[in-house]
């Protein structure tokens, strides 16, 4: 059996070892990044997964703790309160049949013209007297920052149409009553 | 982006993805081949990789 | 070594990889005529919707990888002083597994990011569940780092196995993690005991997709397997170059 080898592999040994420790520098150093990075996703997670929005009934409810501190609030918009003036929109969300009076100051994303879609608003509370389908409130919510919720709902676009219907029970316990859509 | 011009995006970046990995796998086991000496049959083969038999 | 691992070592195509090669290819181009054309668009997220079928089935793909990638590892860890191989075998099922894991996370957080600023209006936040997906790409990359650093095969094998089972307690995390904390991410799209809230011929797209990833995933992982036996072998081959030229070198000197 021919046990040579059939091509130049030879190297002497103090070049295999400084290749080696090169190639473990290397990887220590990949390492570290890794390391690091991890630790940044870790801390980033931390500070903003554990409470990453509060829904509408319970910014309401801690409204006298929550002050003026920025904070995300989540509900649905209600299609009939939505309007829109020189670059502000304002509308109501509800969660629970809580309902917030929301001024926004940025443009919405594109899905936010969707009825009762879910979204999520950064901002804080502001004092002011403000009419919406419950009755009045005196905050309301300024909001400069909106994302859009949306489910893992899906239907054909050829099969079904958008009705302006609040989605099955979700306004079921509630107290008041919410306007048609206009549109 | 518009919704059409996120769909292709998306799709166009996976595709490169797979299809660059695919051929990093498959080229750096014909040059460990080639180094092993192992490589040649692969070399002969009318099957696959017919162009890549430019040495013949 | 018997004469089959040989042969196998000998080039990573074979007759079965490459009917599986062209099987894939079909498979993707049937996938992308359903996902791109058949299908039909979202009634609230429209065209966007067509992300679903990437995004989805790449990370079904990963969580399957990972799987793979702990199982192998256990495996190697029993097998290494009882099987003739040592275990390598499941070290190189692990290894390549977790290659094409990372590789389909990584597609599902870019498919994720486009998705997520057409629907969401941003292409990232530090919600529950991008947050543990990005950290389940980090720690399977630096999995695939200790993989790399030079060190005694089975010592190497050993630490990247350990590393493996601790890397994958972030699996189910990130699956659940829609359920445990409150995220802009939707929740699962599919999940066992709970009525599929999308449409027939989105579901049999996504299913079809998934298919069809999957066989994509399974020719990778055959040729990655190959390519780390090649570089075995490449490693043994240079070792032994190594002892006889040292032996040589023995000789001249006495």
């Amino acid at each position: 059996m021919d046990l040579t080898p059939r091509h130049e592999v030879e190297a002497p040994d103090e070049l295999r070892q400084k290749m080696h420790r090169r190639r473990r520098r290397t990887v220590l150093v990949v390492a570290l990044i890794l390391v690091a990075a991890m630790a940044f996703i870790t801390a980033q997670g931390l500070r903003n997964a554990t409470l990453f929005f509060r829904n509408a009934d319970e910014a309401v409810e801690q409204r006298a703790e929550l002050g003026d501190r920025r904070f995300r609030i989540q509900g649905r918009v209600i299609p009939s309160t939505v309007k829109s003036e020189s670059g502000v929109t304002t509308f109501e969300i509800v969660h629970d049949c809580a309902v917030v009076s929301i001024r926004h100051s940025s443009d919405p994303p594109e899905l936010f013209n969707s009825p009762w879609i879910p979204v999520v608003l950064e901002g804080s509370w502001l004092i002011g007297e403000v009419r919406n389908v419950v009755g009045s409130d005196t905050h309301y919510f300024a909001s400069d920052r909106m994302l859009v919720k949306h489910t893992n709902e899906y239907a054909s676009a050829n099969e079904q149409r958008l009705t302006g219907e609040p989605p099955e029970g979700f306004l079921d316990q509630c107290l008041f009553e919410v306007p048609a859509a206009t549109s | 982006m518009s919704e059409v011009t996120t769909v292709v995006t998306g799709w166009g970046i996976t595709f490169i993805i797979v299809a660059t990995y695919s051929m990093w796998v498959v080229s750096r086991g014909k040059i460990i081949g080639q180094e092993l000496g192992i490589g040649e049959m692969e070399q002969a083969d009318p099957g696959k990789d017919a162009d890549a038999t430019t040495d013949l | 070594m018997t004469s089959t691992t040989r042969s196998n070592a000998k080039m990573t195509a074979t007759p079965a990889t490459r009917v599986l090669g062209v099987l894939a290819i079909a498979a993707t181009a049937l996938m992308a005529v359903l996902g791109l054309f058949i299908s039909p668009a979202d009634v609230i997220q429209g065209e966007a919707v067509r992300m679903l079928y990437l995004h989805v089935p790449s990370i079904w793909i990963a969580y399957g990888a990972f799987v793979l990638t702990s199982v192998s590892s256990i495996l190697f860890l029993r097998a290494r002083k009882r099987r003739e191989d040592q275990g390598r075998h499941y070290d190189r099922l692990a290894g390549s597994a977790a290659e094409v894991g990372v590789v389909f996370t990584g597609i599902t957080l870019i498919t994720g990011m486009l998705w997520g600023k057409v629907t969401w209006g941003t292409y990232w936040q530090w919600d529950a569940r991008l947050t543990t997906t990005i950290l389940l790409f980090v720690t399977y990359l630096g999995y695939l780092a200790l993989r790399r650093l030079p060190a005694d095969p089975m010592v190497r094998s050993q630490r990247a196995a350990v590393m493996a089972l601790i890397s994958f307690i972030n699996v189910p995390i990130v699956h659940y993690s829609v359920d445990w904390w409150r995220t802009l991410h939707q929740k699962a799209s599919l999940s066992v005991g709970r009525r599929p809230e999308i449409t027939g011929e989105m579901y049999w797209t996504l299913l079809y997709s998934t298919l069809a990833v999957t066989i994509v995933a399974t020719w990778l992982m055959i040729h990655r397997y190959r390519v780390i036996r090649l570089e075995e072998l490449r490693d043994e081959e240079a070792l032994a170059a190594l002892i006889s030229s040292r032996l040589k070198n023995d000789d001249g000197s006495n």
